[in-house]
């Protein structure tokens, strides 16, 4: 039976179930991220584009108007660098140290005039010069030296010089990643919340459909009356239950139609044979001669097996339907095997027959007192009426890990072969066999009413062999089971 | 004694009439619940048989409605039906018994001693019986007849033990398989005549007086007279 405590295992269904939706949902949702990166991305491109593109022309304009004197570099190195400090993304605690930003004019011939900015001026020209730069499009430069590249805008002025100002995109990655990072996060804790919220869902879920799984199980032919528990809700699972609340309904009517059927007929043929018998008794104390008493001690006989015959018939009838009530007790096999012995093996030696009895000991099952004590009483009877004179019995008790055999062997003629498939049929039997034939039918019925198998063959060594097996944990109605079930309101 | 039989199948209920008013009882008879009810409040009975198949109540309702009146007799449960249910084992334990239909009148008439018997505790139990020149000592588990030791196993003290018990009075077989061996079996084989033959051969030594007699048809009786 399946683990009742909490503890998930790892091929469980809630599991299996909670780590596909997880996978699925992290997935989408680093899908998701993926977008809103590059979208962000590419507007903190855009903005810096922008601020180049101004900032150049603006450049461009100082530079156009100012004279071309002494105080022109000055002037238009003045305006660079405080174009410099208002740089888009730049991060407060920055040093004061501006190395984010360049400008560079280079004159007709491609020779340097002006340079303002961090690195190399003849370095970032080359970098320049081989990046092969569309005009009015901001261009990524990798200057040497430099880890990070930069961005690039340039403009024409009317002197025929051409200006250029580099942006470090150093801050604007930077942000990206920061950004990146606390997506990441922000992700792994969706994604592990996500996974509780699956895994808590589907195991509550589950676990409803397991203990519906347990209670359902544990109902057998000895315990119709209990049924799966069930929910307010009108999910899938309370409709579950209420499915096999209502076939056990059915199961339960039929069942119960049994045995009113085999019970009136018990009833009403019980009667009439209890007032038959007790006449027959008086009439049998009213007797003085044994001639007349003769036919009166035959027929209370016959009318014992009669009901002995009625009682195995309907006991294997209800069995045959998984129908037959139980009412378990423990019971020694072993010491009821010895008490058993003890009771035929007078009748056994007189008819010339050796009984041997192996057994490892004590061993206990929960089983129906009556039923059981009848199907060994059929299992000895059955070597008395069919064995020969000087025959041996051999009754062996065996423990095996979760049941318990029971083998009657003998070294007699044995079964014949055409019986063999068709012995616990009802009414097989023996041709010089003088018994109704319900015996095999009987011990058949009642190891299959204990959760058993009784099985008949013939010894390679020759004589018979009819092993009865039952379990030794009964299957059902345990005091822990039934505290787990209530009964369907 | 006076006996209460409740059993609405007029033909059961007139043999065993007769048959427990040949045992000595004085027996007055119903044949459903309402009368009973009167009867049982009426008359002081010393026991009853109740059958639970009634007309008009069921029968173990009968006997817990009866007990609730201060009906405290014993009763012995008359059933027809084939299982014995949880209530009929509550009064069982409970101090009453059951016997399934059909039955053996000697039984009926055992199992009636024994629930009168269970009411009315004898004292201090005997620790030796005394059939005739049977003798029995219960504490050493020694039989001896006529002064000479028998050699029995102790499962043929046990047999012979219940049969002085009941001197006097036949047990059948089915009796002697519930009280002897524990089991409520039909075996349809002679096992227990087997034991009986074996037990006569022990007791009843060539030249003595017979004392276990075979009643056909009914079972066996252990002369007291």
């Amino acid at each position: 039976m399946s683990s009742k405590t909490g503890k998930p295992k790892l091929h469980s269904a809630a599991w299996r179930i909670s780590i596909w939706a997880t996978l699925a949902f992290a997935f989408g949702t680093m899908i998701v991220f993926v977008f809103l990166h590059r979208f962000i991305e590419d507007d903190i491109q855009q903005r810096s584009d922008a601020w180049l593109a101004g900032e150049v022309e603006v450049l461009g304009d100082v530079a156009e108007r100012t004279p071309k004197d002494a105080l022109y570099g000055r002037v238009v190195g003045e305006v660079a660098e405080l174009a410099g400090k208002e740089v888009p993304n730049k991060l407060r605690s920055e040093s004061t140290s501006n190395d984010s930003v360049f400008f560079l004019q280079t004159g007709n011939t491609g020779v340097i005039q002006l340079w303002v900015g961090a690195g190399s001026d003849t370095e970032t020209l080359k970098a320049i010069e081989e990046s092969n730069m569309l005009p009015d499009r901001p261009t990524d430069v990798r200057v040497k030296g430099f880890g990070v590249p930069f961005r690039v805008a340039s403009i024409q002025v009317d002197d025929g010089s051409r200006i250029y100002l580099g942006l470090s995109e150093r801050d604007e990655l930077r942000v990206l990643n920061s950004l990146r990072l606390r997506f990441l996060l922000l992700w792994l804790l969706i994604v592990l919340f996500g996974f509780a919220i699956v895994f808590y869902t589907t195991r509550r879920m589950l676990s409803h459909v397991r203990r519906i799984t347990d209670a359902a199980s544990r109902i057998g032919h000895s315990d119709l009356n209990t049924r799966v528990p069930t929910t307010q809700r009108n999910d899938e699972v309370a409709q579950l239950a209420l499915t096999l609340n209502r076939m056990l309904d059915r199961i339960e009517s039929s069942m119960h139609q049994l045995h009113t059927i085999t019970d009136a007929l018990a009833h009403d043929l019980r009667s009439p044979l209890t007032a038959i018998r007790g006449k027959l008794e008086m009439s049998l104390s009213a007797a003085t001669h044994g001639e007349q008493a003769e036919p009166i001690v035959s027929a209370i006989d016959e009318l014992d097996r009669l009901t002995e015959f009625l009682n195995q018939s309907l006991d294997v009838a209800e069995a045959r339907a998984d129908a037959l009530r139980l009412t378990r007790t423990p019971i020694d096999l072993d010491e009821l095997l010895r008490v058993m012995i003890d009771l035929y093996e007078p009748s056994m030696a007189e008819r010339g027959l050796q009984i041997r009895f192996h057994s490892a000991g004590s061993i206990s099952i929960e089983a129906d007192a009556a039923l059981i004590h009848r199907m060994i009483a059929n299992l000895f009877d059955n070597e008395l009426k069919h064995l020969p004179a000087a025959c041996i019995v051999t009754i062996r008790l065996l423990t095996e890990e979760d049941a318990v055999s029971l083998i009657f062997a003998d070294d007699g003629p044995g079964f014949s072969p055409e019986m063999i498939p068709q012995l616990f049929e009802r009414r097989v039997k023996g041709k010089d066999s003088n018994g109704h034939g319900l015996g095999l039918a009987f011990i058949d019925a009642v190891a299959r009413a204990h959760g058993g198998t009784a099985a008949a063959s013939n010894r390679s060594t020759g004589g018979a062999q009819i092993t009865v097996t039952l379990p030794l944990v009964s299957s059902g109605n345990g005091d822990s089971a039934s505290m787990l079930l209530h009964a369907a309101s | 004694m006076r006996l209460l039989l409740v059993e609405d199948e007029l033909d059961i209920q007139s043999f065993l009439k007769r048959s427990l008013e040949e045992a000595g009882y004085q027996v007055e008879a119903a044949a459903n619940g309402k009368t009973a009810e009167q009867l049982a409040i009426d008359g002081a009975f010393d026991i009853l048989i109740v059958d639970l198949g009634l007309p008009d109540v069921d029968g173990i309702s009968l006997i817990l409605h009866l007990r609730q009146l201060g009906v405290g007799a014993p009763v012995l449960i008359l059933s027809a039906r084939r299982s014995v249910d949880d209530r009929v084992r509550g009064l069982e334990q409970g101090g009453d018994d059951y016997l399934t239909k059909p039955f053996a009148l000697a039984e009926l008439l055992a199992r009636l001693r024994n629930l009168l018997r269970r009411n009315n505790p004898p004292g201090n139990e005997a620790t030796r019986l005394r059939v005739l020149d049977l003798e029995l000592d219960l504490l050493r588990r020694e039989a001896s007849r006529s002064g000479i030791m028998l050699q029995l196993t102790p499962q043929e003290f046990v047999l012979l033990e219940y049969f002085c018990r009941n001197a006097g009075r036949v047990v059948t077989r089915s009796m002697i398989l519930d009280q002897v061996w524990g089991m409520r079996i039909h075996p349809d084989t002679n096992v227990v005549d087997v034991h009986i033959y074996r037990l006569r051969g022990k007791v009843d030594t060539v030249g003595q007086q017979p004392l276990i007699r075979t009643l056909r048809g009914v079972g066996y009786v252990l002369k007291d007279r």
